[in-house]
C-alpha cells in the first residue's frame, strides 16, 4: 500500500471519529445538553415591587411620611473579585454599610457571590461604581424613608430588612402597600447578566404596592406628640398614648405613642415594647371612664336619669367585699345625690348603683342587671371585640355575666372600668357612640388608595353603623359630661362658646396578680370631647399616662386632655357657638 | 519540472473559506468576549475589537498564503533550509533565555512564556519552527534519499534526532506547549513515512515516542490533570475546575443541535467557555451552526486534507512531495486534536484550529505553508497528463492561457 494512502486512511478514520462523535452529542445527546444549558444560563431574577408610600392629610393636602429609598447591596465572587480594591473602596466610602467580615469572606474555599455590604445610598454606590473594579455587582432594593421622623412611629411602624411590614400600618396593611413581586427567567451570561438571547424569556412584571392615605392630619399629629412628650417629661409618667377621632364619622384623625422611635433606625430600639401602638394593641382598665358605659345602659333601658337620686355611702358590700368611694368628703357621705352628682365626683357606690337599676332592684345586683350590662358593654359598645379599624388590634375581654365565681362583684368592679379588658381605641368609639347621638361606628384611619392626585376608597373592613342608644341618652349623657368639666369653665381653662365634656379615670393595677391597694401604680385615663356649644361634638380625644411603678391618676390625664383640647380647638379651627 | 498549470482549486477555496468563516464567527461573539474580559478582568476591550484583530490576522494570512503561492518559488526556499531551521530554534531558545531573565520581551500567559513582544505586536516561535521543521525535514529527508542513506544511524538518525528533540524540547518543555508538541511530532512522522524509513524503525521511533509522551504525562502534574480531567468527564463525574472547559465545550455543541442556534445566538460564548475566540471556536460554531454546519466545516478540512495527498501523490519532485506532506500533517494534527480534545475524545492540549482560531502568528504560518502547497500544486504531473491525455495540444494552450491572464 502507497504510504499516502495510510495517510488518507488516517484523515478518514480520524474524520470519521469524530463525525459520529458530534452525531451523538448534536442528535443523539441534544435534548440532555440543552437541559443542563439551561440549568446553567437560566437566569431567575425577581423583580421587587414598588412598595407603596405611606400618606397622612394636612388640612385639606395630602402629604407624604413614609417615602422610598433605593439602595444598593454590594456582592462579590471570591474567585474573580479584585479583593484588595473592593475592601479599600468599601473601606473609604461605605464604612458603615459593610455587613460581613470581607477577609472571612473571600478566604472561605467554595464560596460564590456573598454580599458584603448593604443598604448604600444610590450616591455611594455610583461612586464605588465608578472605580469598575473586576467582579462586583449591585443588587437593587427598596428601603424605607421618614421624612417625619419619628412622626407617628408607633402607629406607622416599620419595614424589616426582609421587605416585610412590622408593627403599624406598615404591618396590618402590608399585603396592600407590599404589592406583588414579579418574576423575570432569562438566559444570562457568566456574569448573570440577562442576554435578549432565546424564546424562554418570561417577565411577569411587578405589581407595585398601593400608595395609602391615611385620615391622620399630619400637623395635628405633631403638635399633639410634642405636647403629650411635653407632659411625660412633666409627670410621673413614662408613656403617653392618645388618639382624637370624629365621632360622627369614626375617623382616626391623630393617634399618637410617646416615646416615639426613629423607623429609619429601628434596629437601634433596645426594647421591643418601643413599637407597640398603644392605642389599639394592649388592653387594659379605663377605670371610671367606663361610668359612662353603666349609666348609659341604665338610662337607655329607663331605669334611670341623671335626675334619679340614691342614698351613697362611703362604701358598699358586695359578695363580702367593700367596694369605697374614692372621694370621702362630708358633703357626699351619707347623703341623697342624683345620678349626675355621682358621676360628677366619680362615686363608685353610684355607679354600683346604676347596675342595680339597671337589674330591676335598687337595692341588690342582680342576674338581669349583670345579664343587661353585658349586653351593652359587650354587644352594643362592642368591648372586648376588636373594632374592625385597619390596624393590628387586641380584642380584650369582658367577663361572662353568668359564669364563674363573684360575678356581682365582678360586675360591680365593670361599672367602674375594673375588672375587663378594653382598648384604648375601643374605649374612644363607644365613648363617641354615647355622645354623638347613640351610634356606634367603626373607627378608621385609612382614608383610601392615593392615585393619581385622588383618594379612592379602599374599603379595607366593613363599616357597622348601628344605632345602639337613644338621641335623648345620648344628650342626658352629653349634659352630665359637660357638667363634670363646669369647673374648668369657671377657672377659664374651656373656653366660652364650646360644649367640652369629659370623664377621668385611675385605674389600680394589677401587680404580681393581685390588685395593687398600696396605689403605687396606678394608670390614668381621661376621654372627653370637644364642639361648639349647643352643637354634637367635633372630637373626642382620648389620653393615657402610666410608667412602671408609678402612680398616675386621672388628673394628669386631665392636665393633658386640657392641654389637647385647646389645641385641638385652635389647629381644627373649630368655631365657638354663643 | 512538469509545466505549469492551475493552482488545486480545493485548497485554495478552501482555504479562502475557513478564514471567512472563521471572520463572521468572531465578528458576532467578539463584541460578548470583549464584554466579558471587561466585565472580569476590568480590561478595555471595544466591542470589535476581536473582529478588527481577526480580520488583520486574515488580511496578513493572505498575503502569506500568496506570497508563498506566487511570488518565491519553492526552489528558492529549499536553499535556505538549514538556515531557516537554525534560526527557528534559535529564536525560541532565545526566548526562553528571555523568559528566565525575566525579560519584557517575553510575553507569558498564565506561566508560560511563548510570545516575543513587540508592543501591539507579538509573535510565536513556535510557528515560524514548525514551517521551519517542514522545509527542512523536506530538504534533509529528499537528500538522505537520494544519497540512498534513509535509516542510517549516524548519517540520518543522529542529525533528526539532535534537531528534531532540540525542537520539541524548546517547545514542549520551554515553553510548555503541548499543543504545538503534537503538531511537530505529527510532521516528524508524516514525513518519515513518506520519506521511505524502513518499517520496523518507523515502529520503533513510533514506540519510543508513545513511551516518552506517557512518561511526560505521568511527570507533569499540570499535564496529568489535564488526563485525569478528560476521563473524569468520559466517566460522567464530578464538575471540578479541570473539567469546566471541556463540559463547557460539549455543552456549546451539544445545544447546537442539528441546525445551530444561530450566528448571534451563542450563550456559551458570553463568558461559560474558556478560550471561545481561540482554541475553542469549534465549540462555539458547533452551537452556532449546528451538527450540519460541523459536518461542512469537517468536511472542508477532509477535502482539503485528501487533496494535499492528491498533490503529494502527484508531484514529481521528492522534497516537494515531503514537504507536502509536512503541511499535510501539521494541517491534520491541528485539525484533529482540537476537535477530538472539544468533543472529550483526547484531553484538552491547548491547539488552534487552522484558519478559524483567533490569533496572528499561527494563521499567518499556517496559510504560507499552505500557500507553499498550492505552489506546488500548480507542477503535478496527473492535472498535466490528464489534459494532455483529453488532447494533447489543449492543456499547452491553456496553461498558455491562464499564464496570459495572470500577466494582463
Amino acid at each position: 500500500m502507497p504510504r499516502t494512502k495510510i495517510l488518507k486512511n488516517v484523515v478518514l478514520v480520524a474524520l470519521g471519529i469524530i463525525t459520529v462523535r458530534l452525531f451523538f452529542i448534536q442528535i443523539i445527546e441534544h435534548d440532555a445538553w440543552v437541559a443542563k444549558a439551561n440549568e446553567q444560563h437560566t437566569l431567575l431574577e425577581t423583580i421587587v415591587a414598588k412598595r407603596g408610600k405611606i400618606y397622612m392629610k394636612d388640612g385639606n393636602d395630602t402629604v407624604p411620611v413614609v417615602l422610598n429609598n433605593t439602595v444598593y447591596s454590594v456582592i462579590v465572587d471570591p474567585a474573580v473579585t479584585d479583593k484588595d480594591k473592593i475592601k479599600e473602596s468599601l473601606e473609604k466610602n461605605a464604612k458603615d454599610y459593610i455587613t460581613a467580615d470581607i477577609d472571612e469572606v473571600f478566604n472561605t474555599e467554595g464560596l460564590r457571590y456573598y454580599i458584603i455590604a448593604r443598604n448604600i445610598p444610590h450616591s455611594i454606590a455610583t461612586k464605588i461604581a465608578e472605580e469598575e473594579i473586576g467582579g462586583v455587582w449591585f443588587q437593587k432594593s427598596n428601603q424605607r424613608y421618614h421624612p417625619e421622623g419619628e412622626l407617628a412611629s408607633g402607629m406607622l411602624g416599620f419595614v424589616n430588612a426582609d421587605g416585610l411590614g412590622q408593627y403599624g400600618v406598615e404591618g396590618s396593611l402590608n399585603n396592600i402597600l407590599a404589592g406583588k413581586d414579579g418574576v423575570v427567567k432569562s438566559v444570562s451570561d457568566i456574569n448573570n447578566i440577562a442576554l435578549s438571547i432565546g424564546n424562554d424569556n418570561v417577565k411577569i412584571p411587578a405589581e407595585d404596592g398601593k400608595d395609602v392615605v391615611l385620615s391622620i392630619d399630619r400637623g395635628l399629629e405633631r403638635g399633639i406628640e410634642e405636647i403629650m412628650a411635653g407632659a411625660v417629661a412633666n409627670s410621673a409618667a413614662t408613656n403617653a398614648a392618645a388618639l382624637v377621632m370624629d365621632p360622627n364619622t369614626g375617623k382616626i384623625i391623630a393617634m399618637a405613642n410617646v416615646p416615639n422611635y426613629n423607623p429609619d433606625n429601628y434596629g437601634k430600639v433596645s426594647d421591643a415594647s418601643a413599637y407597640i401602638n398603644y392605642t389599639t394593641e394592649v388592653p387594659y382598665e379605663p377605670a371610671s371612664i367606663c361610668k359612662n358605659f353603666a349609666f348609659s345602659a341604665a338610662i337607655n333601658e329607663g331605669k334611670m336619669t341623671s335626675e334619679t337620686t340614691y342614698y351613697n355611702t362611703p362604701y358598699t358590700v358586695v359578695d363580702g367585699w367593700k367596694i369605697w368611694n374614692a372621694e370621702q368628703r362630708a358633703i357626699l357621705n351619707n347623703h341623697t345625690l342624683t345620678m349626675k352628682q355621682a358621676l360628677y365626683w366619680s362615686l363608685n357606690v353610684g355607679s354600683i348603683q346604676a347596675l342595680k337599676f339597671l337589674g330591676d332592684d335598687p337595692d341588690n345586683i342582680t342576674q338581669t342587671g349583670r345579664e343587661r350590662l353585658y349586653d351593652y358593654y359587650h354587644n352594643k359598645f362592642r368591648l372586648g371585640q376588636i373594632t374592625g379599624i385597619e390596624l393590628i388590634e387586641a380584642a380584650g375581654y369582658i367577663e361572662d355575666p353568668n359564669e364563674g365565681w363573684g360575678r356581682d362583684s365582678t360586675y360591680a368592679n365593670m361599672t367602674f372600668g375594673q375588672n375587663l379588658g378594653i382598648t384604648m381605641v375601643q374605649t374612644a368609639t363607644a365613648f363617641s357612640a354615647v355622645i354623638n347621638g347613640g351610634v356606634w361606628r367603626t373607627p378608621t384611619v385609612v382614608e383610601g388608595e392615593y392615585k393619581n392626585g385622588e383618594i379612592i376608597p379602599l374599603n379595607l373592613s366593613e363599616k357597622i353603623s348601628d344605632q345602639i342608644l337613644t338621641e335623648s341618652t345620648s344628650d342626658m349623657m352629653r349634659d352630665m359630661l359637660i357638667n363634670n368639666r363646669s369647673y374648668k369653665v369657671r377657672s377659664g381653662i374651656d373656653r366660652a362658646g364650646y360644649a367640652i365634656g369629659g370623664k377621668s379615670g385611675t385605674a389600680q393595677t394589677v401587680v404580681n396578680g393581685s390588685y395593687d391597694n398600696e396605689f403605687n401604680q396606678m394608670i390614668g385615663s381621661y376621654i372627653g370631647f370637644i364642639g361648639p356649644q349647643a352643637e354634637l361634638p367635633k372630637y373626642v380625644i382620648m389620653v393615657k399616662m402610666w410608667g412602671e411603678g408609678q402612680a398616675l391618676s386621672g388628673g394628669d390625664a386631665q392636665n393633658l386632655f386640657d392641654s389637647l383640647s385647646n389645641y385641638a380647638i385652635d389647629y381644627l379651627k373649630i368655631k365657638p357657638r354663643y | 519540472m512538469n509545466r505549469k498549470h492551475k493552482s488545486d482549486l480545493v485548497i485554495l477555496f478552501s482555504t479562502l473559506g475557513l478564514m471567512a468563516v472563521g471572520l463572521i464567527i468572531i465578528y458576532a461573539i467578539g463584541p460578548m468576549r470583549a464584554n466579558v474580559l471587561n466585565s472580569t478582568y476590568g480590561t478595555d476591550y471595544g466591542s470589535n475589537d476581536f473582529f478588527f484583530g481577526q480580520l488583520r490576522s486574515v488580511i496578513l494570512s493572505l498575503v502569506a498564503f500568496f506570497v508563498a503561492f506566487k511570488l518565491i518559488p519553492y526552489k528558492y526556499i529549499r536553499k535556505y533550509a538549514k538556515a531557516l531551521i537554525i534560526f527557528a530554534i534559535f529564536l525560541s531558545a532565545l526566548l526562553w533565555i528571555l523568559a528566565m531573565s525575566g525579560s519584557s520581551l517575553a510575553k507569558c500567559e498564565l506561566g508560560e512564556c511563548r510570545w516575543y513582544n513587540f508592543g501591539p505586536v507579538s509573535f510565536q516561535p513556535a510557528e515560524f519552527l514548525k514551517l521551519a521543521l517542514v522545509i527542512y525535514l523536506a530538504d534533509f529527508l529528499a537528500r538522505k534519499k537520494e544519497e540512498g542513506k534513509i535509516g542510517k544511524f549516524q548519517d540520518f538518525w543522529l542529525p533528526i534526532l539532535i534537531v528534531c528533540g532540540l525542537s520539541l524540547f524548546l517547545v514542549v518543555i520551554a515553553q510548555g506547549d503541548l499543543g504545538t508538541g503534537v503538531a511537530l511530532i505529527s510532521i516528524i512522522f508524516g514525513t518519515l513515512l513518506i520519506a521511505g524509513v524502513p518499517a520496523k524503525q518507523y515502529l520503533i521511533m513510533l514506540a519510543l515516542v508513545l513511551v516518552v509522551a506517557v512518561g511526560a504525562v505521568a511527570t507533569s502534574s499540570h499535564r496529568k490533570e489535564r488526563v485525569d480531567a478528560w476521563i473524569a468527564t468520559l466517566s460522567g463525574s464530578e464538575s471540578t475546575d479541570s473539567t469546566y472547559h471541556i463540559e463547557n465545550a460539549m455543552l456549546a455543541i451539544g445545544t447546537g443541535g442539528f441546525f445551530g442556534v444561530g450566528i448571534g445566538n451563542s450563550v456559551q460564548a458570553t463568558g461559560y467557555l474558556p478560550e471561545s475566540i481561540n482554541d475553542s471556536v469549534f465549540a462555539i460554531m458547533g452551537e452556532t451552526f449546528g451538527f450540519v454546519g460541523l459536518f461542512a466545516i469537517i468536511a472542508v478540512f477532509g477535502a482539503m486534507l485528501i487533496h494535499m495527498l492528491k498533490v503529494a501523490d502527484t508531484t514529481p519532485g521528492q522534497e516537494e512531495r515531503i514537504m507536502v506532506i509536512g503541511v499535510f500533517s501539521w494541517t491534520l494534527a491541528q485539525v484533529v486534536v482540537n476537535i477530538m480534545a472539544m468533543t472529550s475524545l483526547v484531553p484538552v492540549t491547548g491547539i488552534t484550529l487552522p484558519l478559524l482560531s483567533y490569533g496572528g502568528t499561527s494563521m499567518v504560518f499556517i496559510a504560507f505553508a499552505i500557500g507553499l502547497v498550492s505552489q506546488v500544486s500548480c507542477y503535478t504531473s496527473r492535472e498535466v497528463k490528464k489534459n494532455e491525455n483529453i488532447s494533447s495540444g489543449r492543456g499547452v494552450r491553456r496553461s498558455y492561457h491562464s499564464s496570459r491572464r495572470r500577466n494582463s
